[in-house]
């Protein structure tokens, strides 16, 4: 990671990125698709932005990795693809048909074409069925040929994935967790599509299991000509069998490119961060990990700004601050967490009398949240004049004013509107960073001064 | 056994490569239903009657709602209203023909090409079914054609009938214990010349042993089928069997219930007189018995007279004969009525009553659990509402009034089966929520995994997915409880008879003779009431111990419980 911080060409727009995609021989356009699940109540409207407006290619006969820690939303968006969800908004074109505008018989049809494998080879396949009966029933259901015909292509196919035909007649319970993978691999070709979502295929096997699987899903790739979308939170899986990568997170895609390129070379400060926390093996490595504080955000109430801005490493602040120490940015960063949660919760009727009684309420008061985030540090006058301004907005209970108050004084480009996909390589590899912007450092200098 | 010679093949083709084993079955098979023949076809005509009055019920059912919605609206809208309620019934039977009688698509078959999703092809079919069902009913109810049709179904049943008279095995004639003394000191007229008390004896062993030994054939049947003609060679179904014989509750359950349901369904060859002579019309029948070295004869009326049992000298316990040499193995009760017989007949009204009332209930809770595990949102909140209503009303409350309601207003349906249909519909309509509720966490769970969304993902229809992969889950929860309320309903249909509410006379029912011979309990008298009591927590607790054993058969979280158990049997019995 010590390589030249590639400088940003220039800052490229949806549409160049989608002219300049044009001469390639690309499958599947998805184009600012979102996936809202809808909130559960009657008083909670808010929809959970589990897929937040993400762009991009996939070409035929490559496999594309999707990155991203649990709960990013890769799994919500490999089942949009294959419309197990119903996407809220934008489109996935296929072959330059509109998938989330099909219904009826041309989604049937479709649905030949794009095909999932599951994670969970226990729950993905019905275990009160023979394995000849859960391989065939796609052809059952699009009325394939004759029942001997099929009976004959998914023994066929048992052979194609490593089985035995005379599989035909077991149960899945007589199956190991990575034949079980097997039989789900076979069900999803029984039809021939072109696409398919491989909804992180080795995460519940053995690891020794998973190097096998991974050769059948290349060796299928080949002789079938597949496309994949391969959806993982093992890095080193995605290394080894992607040809690009999409790295996710909150619903978004941070930077998006070449394998090899982007492992080596990350660009984007999440990037970064996902990276460096792959352990590695040689104990004698002195590696500077980048640590992020807190969670993500809750996906139904994301940052205004870039998705990443809560936690960045590399976050833009404001020249003033430049020089505060790491260690106070933190804190600072914790105090807003604080105030946000704070400023969402709803104080009960109990908590509001136990405030007036002067007893204990359930939120701490501004003054312990002080001492445990400030205590031990040395704050600069200015910014201590800040914060008791903050804290009176506290004691008011007026959580937005003083989150307003933190924003205005330490936020920045970062937190206040959302920034581009810059083209960060002649690769055409895709960053969303404001960083990238030539007005800014680039994320690269920026961690290496912060965090090295 | 290899499964190469088994690729490609059908059952059939496989039976034809083995026929031995099936062939020996299917003989067997033929032999016993032979020797019952009689009683089969007898069984057959009176299905056909129910389902022949179900449907004149339902066939009544545009014109009824026409003709209220007349009363209110004016005739124009009530004839709208009956074309429309029989177009409606024409739908969903179209429908139900169209899933149950017509695989595929009809109209495909006829040549027609359609370029339609399945959903329009499958509504098309449905409304070709429906069409061709429309022209049927209205051919059947034109006068040519529905003359045609009424001699062809008499014909039909007359056949059937000569048939059904027929001697079997377990008929009352083949081993006949009603007959009198002859001056000489021996029997005329019963079996072998065997004392009636033999006679019907041999009758009931010949009726039990018939009904194991068929049960142990079909069962043969099963295990012929696993060892020769499965393609599998194993299902997860043979684990929940081997669980289940292991399980003496649960077996002991079975048995109970096995006896209970053969004495229902044999009830007249069990009996010691004939429940039409005996208990229905007692004044037209008569008898023959040796009154002082002559044979007379006198009508089963008068003899019961003075034969009945209302405590003190006047009884006719356990195992007696009463003046006129008639045989009463459990007495007789308050009225002289054989005690036996009612008992007999009463095992079967309480499980037609159970049966239909369980089967209704557990239709309708299959059902709402799949379209509400499967939609969820509005569909399932409605169910919720409707279900909680139902449920928030004390059930017995709501037994009671519905069926006082009923009775007092004379409604034709209080009338079928001495009351017995409706008290079965009302159970159907309150236990169905509470069966609902039961089912609807594995229900949801199921639908939540995995192979429901990889069925949607390849196209599978709502209706198949739901069938294929959700209903055999659910199945097994619901067997449970179906059998475990099933014991609830004959002992709340028992209370209501009990109360006087429930069956009325003369049809017999266990509640009603607990309540009859209640006031003789302290007497010499006391089994009117204390045997059918007994029987009712016989059956009851038979039908809670088959639940708890399907339940420890089935239920995959008892898994580990049983089969180290089940394991430990095995390993001691070698």
């Amino acid at each position: 990671m010590s390589q030249e911080p590639t400088r940003t060409e220039r800052a490229a727009s949806d549409d160049d990125r989608i002219d300049a995609d044009t001469d390639e021989d690309v499958m599947v356009k998805v184009r600012n698709l979102r996936t809202y699940y809808e909130g559960g109540g009657l008083l909670n409207p808010t929809p959970v932005k589990a897929v937040d407006g993400v762009s991009f290619d996939i070409r035929r006969g490559e496999t594309l990795g999707l990155v991203g820690e649990s709960g990013c939303g890769k799994t919500t968006l490999g089942r949009t693809l294959v419309q197990l969800e119903s996407a809220t908004g934008g489109e996935i074109l296929f072959d330059d048909v509109d998938a989330t505008e099909l219904s009826g018989t041309e989604l049937e049809k479709w649905r030949r074409n794009a095909q999932i494998v599951f994670q969970d080879p226990d729950s993905s396949l019905n275990d009160r069925m023979t394995i000849g009966e859960i391989v065939r029933e796609p052809l059952d259901v699009h009325d394939w040929k004759t029942p001997r015909e099929r009976r004959q292509r998914v023994q066929e196919l048992l052979d194609t994935v490593g089985l035995q035909r005379e599989h035909y007649y077991r149960y899945p319970h007589q199956f190991s967790g990575g034949q079980r993978q097997r039989i789900g691999i076979a069900r999803t070709l029984t039809l021939e599509p072109d696409f398919i979502v491989l909804d992180e295929p080795v995460s519940a096997l053995d690891v020794s299991v998973q190097a096998e699987v991974i050769n059948l899903l290349e060796d299928l790739q080949d002789e079938f000509g597949l496309t994949y979308l391969f959806i993982a939170h093992d890095l080193s899986v995605v290394k080894h069998i992607c040809d690009r990568v999409a790295v996710m997170y909150l619903g978004h895609i941070m930077e998006l490119g070449p394998t090899e390129e982007l492992f080596s070379d990350p660009a984007n400060p999440y990037t970064h961060s996902l990276l460096s926390a792959i352990p590695e093996p040689d104990p004698t490595v002195e590696k500077d990990r980048i640590r992020l504080h807190g969670t993500p955000p809750n996906p139904r109430h994301p940052p205004e700004g870039c998705p990443f801005s809560t936690r960045c490493p590399a976050r833009i602040r404001p020249d003033e601050y430049e020089h505060l120490d790491n260690e106070l940015w933190t804190r600072l960063n914790t105090l807003r967490e604080v105030l946000r949660e704070r400023e969402r919760a709803d104080r009960t009727v109990t908590d509001r009398i136990r405030e007036l009684l002067g007893k204990d309420p359930r939120f701490g008061t501004i003054d312990e949240i002080y001492d445990e985030l400030f205590a031990d540090q040395s704050v600069p006058s200015n910014v201590d004049a800040i914060l008791e301004e903050v804290a009176d907005h506290v004691r008011a209970n007026d959580e937005t004013a003083a989150l307003d108050q933190l924003k205005a004084e330490f936020g920045g480009a970062c937190e206040s509107e959302p920034p581009e996909y810059y083209t960060v390589s002649d690769t055409g590899r895709q960053s969303f960073c404001h960083r990238h912007d030539d007005g800014y450092r680039s994320p690269d200098e920026v961690l290496n001064t912060r965090h090295r | 056994m290899s499964y190469d010679e088994h690729d490609d093949e059908t059952f059939r083709e496989r039976i034809d490569a083995n026929p031995r084993p099936a062939l020996i079955w299917i003989v067997g098979l033929i032999v016993l239903l032979a020797v019952e023949l009689g009683r089969i076809v007898d069984g057959i005509i009176a299905l056909g009657g129910a389902i022949r009055f179900a449907l004149s019920g339902i066939a009544a059912g545009p014109s009824w709602i026409g003709d209220n919605v007349a009363g209110t609206l004016g005739s124009a809208v009530g004839t709208g209203a009956m074309i429309l309620t029989a177009l409606l019934l024409l739908a969903i039977a179209g429908s139900l023909v169209k899933t149950i009688f017509v695989p595929g698509s009809p109209l495909k078959r006829l040549g027609y090409d359609i370029d339609q999703t399945k959903q329009t092809i499958d509504l098309l079919d449905r409304l070709f079914l429906t069409a061709i069902l429309a022209v049927i009913a209205l051919l059947a109810i034109t006068s040519p054609f529905s003359g045609v049709l009424e001699s062809g179904i008499n014909g039909l049943t007359r056949g059937l009938e000569s048939v059904s008279s027929l001697p079997t095995i377990t008929g009352r004639e083949t081993i006949s214990n009603e007959g009198h003394r002859t001056p000489g000191g021996g029997w005329e007229g019963t079996f072998l010349g065997l004392s009636p008390a033999w006679a019907w004896a041999l009758r009931v062993l010949v009726v039990y042993a018939y009904a194991f030994v068929a049960l142990a054939w079909l069962w043969k049947g099963y295990t012929i089928f696993r060892e020769h003609y499965r393609e599998a060679d194993w299902t997860p179904r043979d684990d929940s069997i081997n669980r289940f014989r292991n399980h003496y509750w649960g077996i002991f359950g079975l048995i109970i219930v096995f006896m209970f349901v053969v004495m229902a369904i044999w009830a007249p060859a069990l009996g010691p007189v004939d429940a039409e002579h005996n208990l229905y019309s007692p004044y037209e029948h008569e008898f023959e018995y040796l009154d002082d070295d002559t044979v007379v004869s006198t009508t089963h009326g008068t003899a019961n007279l003075q034969s009945q049992s209302q405590g003190g000298e006047s009884t006719i316990g356990l195992m007696s004969y009463d003046d006129f040499d008639r045989w009463a193995p459990f007495g007789t009760n308050q009225d002289g009525k054989d005690l036996f017989t009612f008992l007999v007949f009463g095992a079967r009204t309480s499980l037609v009553i159970g049966v239909t009332a369980i089967g209704l209930a557990t239709a309708i809770a299959l059902a709402m659990s799949l379209i509400t595990a499967y939609y969820k949102g509005l569909v399932d909140t409605l169910t919720i509402i409707t279900s909680d209503t139902i449920i928030s009303i004390p059930a017995f409350l709501l037994v009671l009034l519905l069926s006082v309601i009923f009775q007092q207003a004379n409604h034709p349906i209080a009338d079928v089966y001495n009351g017995g249909l409706l008290l079965a519909l009302i159970f159907a309509g309150i236990y169905w929520p509470g069966l609902w509720r039961s089912i609807r966490g594995p229900s949801l769970q199921v639908a939540e995994q995995e192979w429901v969304d990889a069925a949607k993902s390849y196209g599978q229809t709502p209706a198949m997915t739901m069938r294929k992969h959700m209903a055999p889950y659910i199945a097994t929860y619901i067997m449970i409880y179906a059998s475990l309320l099933l014991g609830g309903v004959i002992i709340a249909t028992a209370a209501l008879s009990f109360l006087g509410l429930g069956i009325n006379p003369p049809t017999p029912e266990w509640g009603r003779m607990v309540s009859d011979g209640r006031s003789y309990v302290s007497t010499t008298s006391w089994h009117i009431a204390t045997i059918p009591g007994i029987m009712i927590v016989f059956v009851v607790t038979g039908f809670n111990a088959l639940g708890d054993g399907i339940r420890d058969a089935m239920d995959p979280e008892s898994d580990t419980g049983t089969s180290d158990a089940g394991a430990a049997a095995s390993g001691g019995g070698g």
